[in-house]
C-alpha cells in the first residue's frame, strides 16, 4: 500500500470515527443500573447511525477533494447561502413556533398542523412538507447560480426566499390564530432572518460583477451603496407587519390588533392621543417618517435625515405612550381581566417602536453618513488582496457597523417586553449581570493584559456591601447610614476600588500565571470568609433577611422596582450605557493608551514614561468598581444570595466570555458575554440536560479554532493573529533585495 | 575639569546574592558619547538599567547635572530627560510607527509636531513604513523606530542598549551614523556595545567592564589602539602581548 492510500484510508477512518463521536454526543447520556450499555446501543445501533456515518463520508469527500472545492468558495454568495441555509434548518429543527401547542417545537407543530382540519390549506402545506421544500429549492438554485455563473438562477432564488419568508410568516400566523392564546416563540422569526440572509446571497450572485470576489465585499458593497437604507427597509417591513397584523392587546387570549384595539376602546374614555394614535396617527407617523428617511438614505440628504430621526423619535415616544394608555385603561375598564398598565400588550405595540426606532436610525445614519462615500465604497487595497480588512473587522462600509449597533439597540430596547417571563428573567439575571461584568472584567484581562481569575470576588463585595449598606446582615449599620440600594452603589464603588488596591498593591509586581494564581486564591478567600464570618455575613445562609428592591426617589419622580424583570432590565441597560460610554473614552485617553502600551511589553512602557504599577493598579480598581456596580444591582434585584453564589467557577466563566468575545473589544466583551449567557439557557430545551455544557464547549471550541480573536475582535488582537502571519510572506516583497534593510 | 552631566559614583548592584556590579565609577560630559563595552556578563546592561532607573543601586550614588537620580523611578527620569532604549529594540509591536512614536512622547500632553517631523527626516525609513505595525518591520527599522521612540521624549541623556544587535553590518553602520549626527544636534550618549570597533570609532570616550568592573578608561582611539582590547573584542592575536 502506497503512502498516499493509506493517508486516504486513515482519513476516511478518523471521519467515521468523528461521525460515532458526534452520534454519542446526540444520543442520550444516561445509563442506568438494569442496563449499563443503553447509552451506547441506543446511539450506535439504531438506524440514526446511519446519518451519522453519512456524514462522516460527506466529510471525508469535502476533504478529500478540498482543492476542487475551494475555488467555488471564493465565490460571491456562498457564505450567505450556508449561513442562511443552517439559520432556517435550526429555526426548523431547534425553535419554538407556537408556544401553545405542546413542547412548542417545529416538529410538534408541524405534526399537530398536519392533523388538524380547518386550518388555512397555505399553513398546513408549509407544516405539511413545503418548508423543507422550499429551503430546498432555493439552496439548489443558488448552488447552481454559483456554480454555472448564470445570473437568472440568483434572481430566481432571491424571489423565491421572499415568497418563503411570507408564506412562512403567514402560515405561523394561522396556526397561531387558530389555537389562540399568547405566544412569544421566536421560530419563524428566526426562519424569516435566515431567508433574508438567502434573499442577501440572492442578490449577491445575480448582481456580483466579479466571477470570483468575496462575500464580505460585496455585502459591505450592498450596505455602502446607501448607508442607512437597510435599517429603513428592515423598519418598513417590522412597520407594516406589526401595524396591520400583530397583537396589540390580548388579555385572556383576546390577541386584538392594532384596529381591533381601536374598536375596543371607541368610547372608553381613552385618552384623545392614544385614540387619535389608534386610528391614523399610527400609520402617518409611520408612513411619513418612513418616506423622510428612505428619501434621505437614498438621494443622501442630510437635513431630511435628521427630520426622518427626529420623527422616529416621536414616533416611538407616542407609541410607548399610547400602549400605556390602553393596557392601563384595559385594566381600569377590566376587559377580560386584564391586569394593569404594561400588562396584557402583544408584540405589535413593540414591534412597532422597533420599526420606527430603525426607520428614524436609518435616517439618523443617512444625516451622518461620510460624504465622499458616493462613488468610492471604502475597501482599502490590503483587504481586497487578503480577503480581509487591515483592522479586522467584518463590516468596513460607510455606516454599516452604526446601523449594526443601532439594530443592537433596537433589540435590547423592544425585544424584552415581548418576551415571555422566562426570557426576561435570563436576560436580567444571566446575560445582564454578565455583560456588566465582562465589560469590567475587559479592562483588567483584555485592556491592560492582567488574567484575573478571582473578579467575581469583588462582585460578591459590592453584593455583601449593599446587604450591609441596607441592614439586612447581622451586622447593622449605624442607623444614619442606612439606605436605599440604589444610593449604595458610590459606596459599593469606592469599597470595590479599595478591595482592587489592596489586592493589587501587594501582586501586581508578580507577572502572567503568579498573577493568576494569586487572584484566583484572593476570590476563595473572599468566599470563604463570606461563609465562615458567621457574626458579620451570616454565613453560608447569605443575608438575614431580603435586600430591598431598589426605589428612586425625587420627590415628583419615583420609580419602584418590584418583581417585574423588565423595570431591571432596563436599569441594566442604564448601567451597561453609562460603563460603555465611560469605558470608551478611557479606551482612547492616555490611560488607554499606556495599557495598550504595557500589554505589548512592559519594559518598553517602562521606557517611555508610563508608570507601569500605578496604572496597571488603575485597571484592577477600575475593573474591579465596575463589578461592584454589578454586584449592588444584583443583591437588590435578587433579594436572597449566598456564597455560593460566588463561586470560582463564575470567575472563570467571565473570562471565558472575555476570551470568547474577543479580548480588549468593548463590543466584543458585550457580544461575547451574551452570547455564552444565552446559549445554556437556549439549549436547555433543545438538548438533554445532561449534554448542555458538551455542546457549550463545542462551540467555544470552534470559535477558538476558526475565529481565534474573538467574536469581535479588538483591533489591535486582530493585526497579532492575521496581519502577523503574513510578515514572512511581505518580508521579502516590501524590501528590495541589496537595499539593505 | 568641570563636573559631568551624568556621575556615576562606586555603584553596586546585586541581583539576590549575586553582585553584578562591584563599585563601578564613571562620567559622561555633555555633549559626548561614551561607550560601555564588555563581554556577556561583565555588567554592561546592568550599568544602563541602573543608570536609566530600572534597577536600583545598593550601594553608590549617581548623579544627573548634579542632582542625586537613584532610586528614582524610570518612568521619572524621562521628565528629566534620561531616555533609555532598551536592549533588544523592544517596540510595540501591535502599534503603528507612528503610534510608537507618540508612545514615546508620553510624558508631554501632546507630541511635538516639529520633532515628529525631525525623527522621520532622521530615518526616512520610518517615514515610509508610518501607517505599518511595527512588528512588521525589519530587525534594523526596529531599532530604528526604537531610538526614534527615544528622541521623541527630547532626551538630553540617550542610552543605547545594543543597537547593533543582531544586524548586518551595512545597517550597524547606518544606525551608528545615525546616533553620530543625533549626538552632533546636542544629544549626550551613553552606548552598551559587544562590537567594540564601531562603538570605539564613534565614542569620544570609552570604559570597558569585566564581571562588574570597570578595567580600562580612555578615549576611543586610545582603547581602539590598546591590545588588551584589540584582543579581547576585536579578536586579534594576544600574542604580541604578553
Amino acid at each position: 500500500m502506497n503512502r498516499s492510500s493509506s493517508e486516504t484510508l486513515n482519513r476516511l477512518l478518523l471521519c467515521l470515527a468523528g461521525a460515532l463521536v458526534l452520534a454519542l454526543m446526540w444520543g442520550p447520556q444516561e445509563g442506568n443500573f438494569g442496563n449499563y450499555w443503553f447509552a451506547i446501543k441506543e446511539s450506535l445501533f439504531g438506524p440514526r447511525v446511519l446519518v451519522f456515518l453519512a456524514l462522516g463520508v460527506l466529510a471525508f469527500l469535502a476533504m478529500t477533494f478540498w482543492p476542487r472545492v475551494v475555488p467555488f468558495l471564493t465565490r460571491p454568495g456562498v457564505w450567505p447561502m450556508v449561513a442562511g441555509a443552517l439559520t432556517v434548518v435550526a429555526s426548523q429543527t431547534l425553535m419554538h413556533w407556537a408556544d401553545q401547542v405542546g413542547d412548542a417545537k417545529f416538529g410538534t407543530v408541524a405534526s399537530a398542523a398536519a392533523n388538524t382540519n380547518g386550518l388555512a390549506p397555505l399553513a398546513s402545506a408549509f407544516f405539511g412538507g413545503l418548508c423543507w421544500a422550499m429551503l430546498v429549492i432555493v439552496v439548489l438554485l443558488l448552488a447552481a447560480g454559483i456554480v454555472s455563473g448564470l445570473r437568472n438562477f440568483g434572481w430566481a432564488a432571491a424571489v423565491l426566499s421572499v415568497v418563503s419568508a411570507v408564506i412562512a410568516y403567514v402560515s405561523h400566523s394561522a396556526v397561531v390564530d387558530f389555537v389562540g392564546g399568547v405566544d412569544h416563540s421566536l421560530g419563524v422569526y428566526v426562519c424569516i432572518v435566515g431567508y433574508l440572509v438567502l434573499l442577501t446571497a440572492g442578490l449577491v450572485v445575480a448582481m456580483s460583477h466579479a466571477q470570483v470576489a468575496n462575500t464580505r465585499r460585496a455585502v459591505n458593497q450592498a450596505l455602502g451603496w446607501r448607508p442607512g437604507l437597510p435599517l429603513v427597509l428592515i423598519g418598513a417591513v417590522l412597520g407594516a407587519i406589526s401595524l396591520a397584523t400583530s397583537t396589540w392587546f390580548s388579555p385572556a387570549n383576546r390577541n386584538a390588533t392594532l384596529a381591533d384595539t381601536r374598536n375596543l376602546f371607541r368610547g372608553t374614555g381613552l385618552a384623545p392621543i392614544a385614540v387619535q394614535y389608534l386610528a391614523w396617527l399610527g400609520w402617518t407617523i409611520f408612513a411619513i417618517s418612513l418616506v423622510l428617511s428612505g428619501v434621505a438614505s437614498y438621494r443622501r440628504i442630510r437635513p431630511l435625515g435628521w427630520a426622518g430621526a427626529a420623527l422616529g423619535a416621536i414616533g416611538v415616544l407616542l407609541t410607548v405612550l399610547t400602549l400605556y394608555r390602553i393596557s392601563s385603561i384595559g385594566a381600569d375598564l377590566h376587559v377580560d381581566s386584564a391586569d394593569g398598565p404594561w400588562q396584557n400588550l402583544g408584540a405589535g405595540g413593540w414591534m412597532t417602536c422597533a420599526a420606527l426606532f430603525l426607520i428614524g436610525a436609518g435616517g439618523y445614519v443617512a444625516a451622518t453618513a461620510p460624504r465622499h462615500s458616493e462613488r468610492t465604497v471604502e475597501v482599502d487595497s490590503d483587504a481586497v488582496a487578503s480577503g480581509r480588512s487591515a483592522s479586522g473587522a467584518f463590516l468596513t462600509a460607510p455606516g454599516a457597523v452604526r446601523s449594526g449597533l443601532m439594530v443592537a439597540i433596537a433589540v435590547a430596547l423592544f425585544y424584552p417586553p415581548t418576551a415571555n417571563g422566562f426570557w426576561q428573567s435570563v436576560l436580567v439575571s444571566e446575560i445582564g449581570i454578565y455583560v456588566l461584568l465582562a465589560v469590567g472584567l475587559n479592562v483588567v484581562v483584555g485592556w491592560a493584559g492582567l488574567l484575573d481569575l478571582g473578579f467575581i470576588a469583588f462582585y460578591a463585595i459590592g453584593s455583601y456591601t449593599t446587604a450591609y449598606l441596607v441592614g439586612s446582615l447581622p451586622v447593622k449599620p449605624p442607623s444614619w447610614l442606612e439606605m436605599s440600594p440604589l444610593l449604595a452603589i458610590p459606596f459599593a464603588v469606592v469599597i470595590c476600588l479599595l478591595a482592587g488596591l489592596a489586592l493589587g498593591a501587594p501582586t501586581l509586581r508578580l507577572r502572567g500565571d503568579y498573577l493568576a494564581i494569586v487572584t484566583l486564591g484572593f476570590g476563595e478567600i473572599i468566599r470563604i470568609v463570606a461563609v465562615n464570618a458567621d457574626g458579620v455575613t451570616n454565613g453560608s445562609q447569605g443575608p438575614q433577611s431580603q435586600v430591598p428592591h431598589p426605589v428612586i426617589n425625587l420627590g415628583p419622580v419615583k420609580i419602584t422596582w418590584g418583581l417585574n424583570q423588565l423595570q431591571y432590565w432596563y436599569l441594566l441597560l442604564v448601567f451597561v450605557l453609562v460603563v460603555v460610554l465611560a469605558f470608551r473614552r478611557l479606551e482612547n485617553s492616555r490611560i488607554g493608551r499606556s495599557w495598550a502600551a504595557i500589554r505589548e511589553d512592559e519594559v518598553a512602557a517602562q521606557a517611555t514614561g508610563i508608570n507601569t504599577f500605578r496604572v496597571k493598579l488603575l485597571a484592577f480598581a477600575i475593573g474591579a468598581s465596575t463589578s461592584g456596580v454589578a454586584g449592588v444591582f444584583f443583591a437588590s434585584q435578587i433579594g436572597f444570595f449566598t456564597p455560593d453564589n460566588f463561586l470560582l467557577n463564575n470567575s472563570i466563566l467571565v473570562v471565558a466570555y472575555v476570551v470568547f468575545g474577543g479580548m480588549g473589544s468593548l463590543p466584543g466583551a458585550i457580544a461575547g458575554a451574551a452570547l455564552l449567557t444565552w446559549l445554556p439557557e437556549f439549549l436547555k430545551d433543545q438538548v438533554p440536560a445532561a449534554d448542555r455544557q458538551m455542546w457549550i464547549g463545542a462551540v467555544v471550541l470552534l470559535m477558538m479554532i476558526f475565529r481565534p480573536g474573538g467574536l469581535i475582535p479588538a483591533r489591535r488582537r486582530a493585526v497579532e493573529l492575521s496581519g502577523f502571519d503574513q510578515r514572512q510572506r511581505l518580508e521579502p516583497v516590501a524590501v528590495p533585495a541589496g537595499e539593505g534593510l | 575639569m568641570s563636573e559631568g552631566l551624568l556621575q556615576v559614583q562606586d555603584i553596586e548592584v546585586r541581583y539576590g546574592a549575586i553582585r553584578a556590579l562591584k563599585g563601578v565609577s564613571f562620567e559622561v560630559y555633555e555633549g559626548e558619547v561614551v561607550a560601555l563595552l564588555g563581554a556577556n556578563g561583565a555588567g554592561k546592561t546592568t550599568t544602563q538599567k541602573t543608570v536609566s532607573g530600572m534597577l536600583q543601586p545598593a550601594i553608590g550614588q549617581i548623579l544627573f547635572d548634579g542632582e542625586r537620580i537613584d532610586g528614582i523611578p524610570a518612568h521619572k527620569l524621562i521628565s528629566m530627560g534620561i531616555c533609555h532604549v532598551p536592549e533588544g529594540r523592544r517596540v510595540f509591536p501591535r502599534m503603528t510607527v507612528h503610534e510608537n512614536l507618540e508612545m514615546g512622547a508620553f510624558r508631554f500632553k501632546r507630541p511635538d509636531a516639529q520633532l515628529l517631523e525631525h525623527v522621520l527626516e532622521l530615518f526616512p525609513r520610518l517615514r515610509e513604513r508610518i501607517k505599518q505595525h511595527a512588528g512588521t518591520l525589519s530587525g534594523g527599522e526596529q531599532q530604528m523606530l526604537a531610538i526614534g521612540r527615544a528622541l521623541m521624549g527630547k532626551p538630553r541623556l540617550l542610552l543605547l542598549d545594543e543597537p547593533s544587535m543582531g544586524l548586518a553590518p551595512l545597517i550597524v553602520k547606518q544606525i551608528f551614523d545615525i546616533v553620530r549626527e543625533i549626538n552632533s544636534s546636542g544629544v549626550t550618549v551613553l552606548i552598551v556595545e559587544q562590537n567594540a570597533a564601531q562603538a570605539l570609532a564613534l565614542a569620544n570616550r570609552g570604559y570597558v567592564l569585566e564581571t562588574g568592573e570597570i578595567v580600562l578608561t580612555g578615549t576611543g582611539r586610545e582603547l581602539l589602539a590598546d591590545d588588551r582590547v584589540r584582543a579581547a573584542y576585536l579578536g586579534e592575536e594576544i600574542a604580541a602581548v604578553s
